[in-house]
């Protein structure tokens, strides 16, 4: 029986993986629901202002992965923060990717549910995703990041699909406007939250740096992903104020999703069906990703980093984050997406970390480089 | 290789799970057990709050019939068609839902509510109201024509999106009645014993049904909103026809939208005219030309002055105030407004004359 290692570091990848990865994982969950939050036509300037500053972000995530100890993986961590802090750092790591898997799983599964199973247990769904996660990340770190180019793939065209609304006969440019906003109230600071958080997600891409070729212009590839996931964002949501209006589109408890059930083929009148089923290799990649940062992150709390990565240790970690998404779905998961704990407490957690992991990164390089 | 044998074993058995029946899905969709159903009409009902009535499909060799049942609730009466019929009625392929003018006018908002909690049901649903009784409708011409329904759904398709009539589905109609002026627009159909036919634009404010357009209105409200294309201009009381009429229309509000300029340009064909004429002459048809202008001036200054009386705006005209930056008016400021602007309408109307006439 050949040994069972997930984070071997068999090849380096090349940096248009890095575009791809960046883009995809920014455009999670939250890309589905974006729209409710934002409503007002002038989001469209707040989209361009976070994107941009979410660029910062980028930047200094970038001159982690330029620096000697990006490379280095574990030891990097360790030679920067000491041992016990990297430990510490482990430990609410766990939290921070348990709280965004749950989001984003039970996310889809709401989505699968309202528009394809009606009438299916919602635990079954998630068994069933996370069998499937469980495949994926089995098969090792390396060969997961390869499965990014399936997931861009599968999904990055389905932008091509709404097209069509700007040309509606019921949409007019006047859905557009005004394009300044004349009263700003929590809910519009809630909306930029929610945009700044929607751009995070890259964050977590430093913990794969040992995967990555070093010398190549990580900046570049990282900038080109972060860019299109403006574009995308912006053309999502200026769709989707075509489509219903801005008064209507708070109503919408999933709008981008309405969107596409409103497209019809002649071959295939639900074509939302497919399109929601070919989006689970997007969701499937990224929380194969997270399942493995979730192993890793475990391991390093528990002081085992050095060892063999085993079947059994791996099989335990995903039968611990079935458990706790299973009970989450239960317990806290309201399907009214505007009270939603879970969502409202990932909007936050989601911009804290995209805010403070660059920051600090970027601090104790600097500090490591003058001493 | 033992390993492989694992994997063939567990395919082999998730296979057998779920083939044997065993799936975690409730629901069946076995052709011969369904009955997806195309229209709901919903009347007013004798002692309870509705009537609705459908037609059943004939997936087996069996003769199509409608069903009806009397209740309170909507989905009571997906349950109450089951209750009677054989088989399972699915709401997949609901393409039309018929409303009585007089639900219509007391309010649709809790049935289109209960419609839109459905994810099984479009938004591609069209709407329509009825004056009349249409089951009597459908009863009598069944015998004749086996296919009504869906005729009447390609009907529907047909007009959608070319004008010359107004046709709305259900997402176009939610879109208008959250937009701050809550006035959207169905067509009104009216339904006897041998006919069905369509009469007008029916208006909405909020979710209650105030007007059907009359034949002029009617005309004058494709031109000017409904992508402002006729094929026939029939104006009745200059006895001609216009043909192919299509509109370019230019809307101007003032700063304080106190005054409101519609400029209605129109190209089209004289098809018809029914009384003596001398068109020939450059003159004449200018003379022509200004009567017909005249006359709609005025018909078309009624008709917004009515819809300024009954305060709702079916053509949208609230959009016109809306600009990238300047702020927007609220939905009471704009009907404020609205009700006491003043209208000038301006129509300049191109023909091209008759040919191969005699005179």
């Amino acid at each position: 029986m050949p040994d069972f290692s997930l984070f071997e570091k068999t090849s380096s990848y090349q940096g248009i993986y890095m575009t791809l990865m960046v883009n995809r994982i920014q455009m999670l969950y939250f890309a589905i629901i974006m729209p409710v939050f934002l409503i007002y036509p002038y989001m469209i300037w707040m989209i361009i202002i976070v994107g941009i500053l979410s660029q910062i972000s980028i930047f200094m995530l970038s001159k982690w992965f330029n620096s000697m100890y990006a490379s280095k993986g574990y030891e990097g961590f360790v030679e920067i923060f000491g041992e016990r802090m990297v430990r510490l750092l482990a430990f609410f790591g766990i939290g921070f990717i348990l709280l965004k898997v749950i989001v984003i799983i039970l996310g889809y599964i709401e989505v699968a549910q309202q528009f394809i199973f009606p009438s299916v247990n919602t635990n079954w769904m998630l068994l069933f995703i996370l069998l499937i996660c469980w495949y994926v990340a089995s098969l090792g770190m390396a060969n997961t990041i390869r499965f990014i180019v399936i997931a861009f793939l599968c999904t990055a065209w389905m932008l091509l699909l709404l097209l069509k609304f700007p040309f509606q006969p019921f949409a007019t440019i006047h859905d557009l406007f005004p394009l300044i906003p004349y009263e700003w109230t929590m809910k519009s600071w809630k909306g930029v939250l929610f945009i700044w958080s929607a751009f995070s997600g890259p964050e977590y891409l430093v913990l794969l740096a040992p995967w990555f070729n070093k010398r190549e212009k990580i900046l570049k590839y990282m900038t080109i992903g972060n860019a299109f996931t403006i574009f995308e964002y912006l053309y999502l949501f200026i769709a989707s104020l075509f489509f219903f209006g801005s008064h209507y589109l708070g109503e919408n408890k999933l709008p981008v999703m309405e969107m596409i059930r409103y497209l019809q083929s002649p071959v295939f009148e639900r074509i939302d069906i497919i399109l929601i089923s070919v989006y689970l290799f997007h969701f499937v990649f990224a929380i194969s990703i997270f399942l493995l940062l979730f192993y890793g992150a475990t391991r390093i709390t528990f002081k085992k980093s050095k060892d063999q990565t085993t079947r059994l240790g791996f099989a335990l970690c995903c039968a611990i984050f079935f458990i706790c998404i299973m009970m989450s779905n239960e317990l806290l998961w309201e399907k009214a997406a505007n009270q939603n704990i879970l969502l409202e407490l990932e909007i936050w957690a989601g911009a804290l970390t995209y805010l403070f992991v660059p920051l600090i990164l970027f601090i104790s390089l600097k500090r490591k480089g003058r001493s | 290789m033992k390993h492989k044998h694992t994997k063939i074993l567990l395919v082999i058995f998730v296979n057998m799970i779920v083939l044997s029946g065993c799936s975690p899905i409730k629901e069946k969709n076995l052709i011969e057990e369904i009955a997806p159903v195309t229209f709901w009409s919903i009347q007013k009902g004798e002692d309870e709050n509705f009537r609705m009535s459908t037609l059943i499909p004939p997936l087996v060799k069996e003769k199509k019939r409608l069903l009806n049942v009397q209740v309170d609730l909507l989905k009571e009466g997906m349950k109450g068609f089951n209750l009677k019929y054989y088989r399972e009625l699915k709401v997949g392929q609901l393409r039309m839902l018929l409303i009585s003018e007089e639900i219509a006018k007391e309010g649709i908002s809790p049935l289109i509510d209960t419609i839109l909690t459905d994810p099984d049901i479009s938004k591609r649903l069209y709407l329509a109201v009825v004056r009349g009784n249409f089951d009597e409708y459908i009863n009598n011409q069944l015998k004749m024509q086996e296919d009504l329904d869906y005729y009447l759904y390609r009907m529907f398709k047909h007009y959608d999106n070319q004008g010359k009539l107004t046709i709305i589905n259900l997402h176009q109609f939610m879109k208008t009645l959250h937009s701050p002026a809550h006035s959207p627009v169905v067509p009104v159909f009216e339904a006897s014993e041998e006919n069905f036919q369509y009469l007008g634009t029916g208006i909405f404010k909020n979710d209650k049904l105030i007007e059907a357009t009359n034949n002029m209105e009617e005309q004058i409200y494709q031109l000017i909103d409904n992508d402002h294309f006729l094929k026939y201009f029939a104006i009745r009381d200059l006895s001609i026809v216009l043909g192919h009429v299509k509109a370019n229309v230019h809307l101007n509000m003032d700063n304080t939208y106190s005054e409101l300029k519609l400029n209605v340009q129109l190209n089209g064909r004289l098809d018809e005219i029914a009384r003596e004429h001398k068109l020939l002459t450059r003159d004449e048809l200018s003379r022509f030309e200004s009567e017909i202008e005249l006359y709609l001036e005025k018909q078309t200054t009624k008709f917004l002055k009515k819809l300024q009386k009954n305060n709702v705006d079916p053509l949208q005209l609230r959009k016109y105030t809306l600009r990238p930056f300047s702020k927007p008016l609220n939905g009471r400021e704009w009907s404020n407004r609205w009700e006491r602007m003043e209208v000038k309408v301006d129509y300049d109307l191109k023909i091209q004359p008759l040919t191969d006439t005699k005179n």
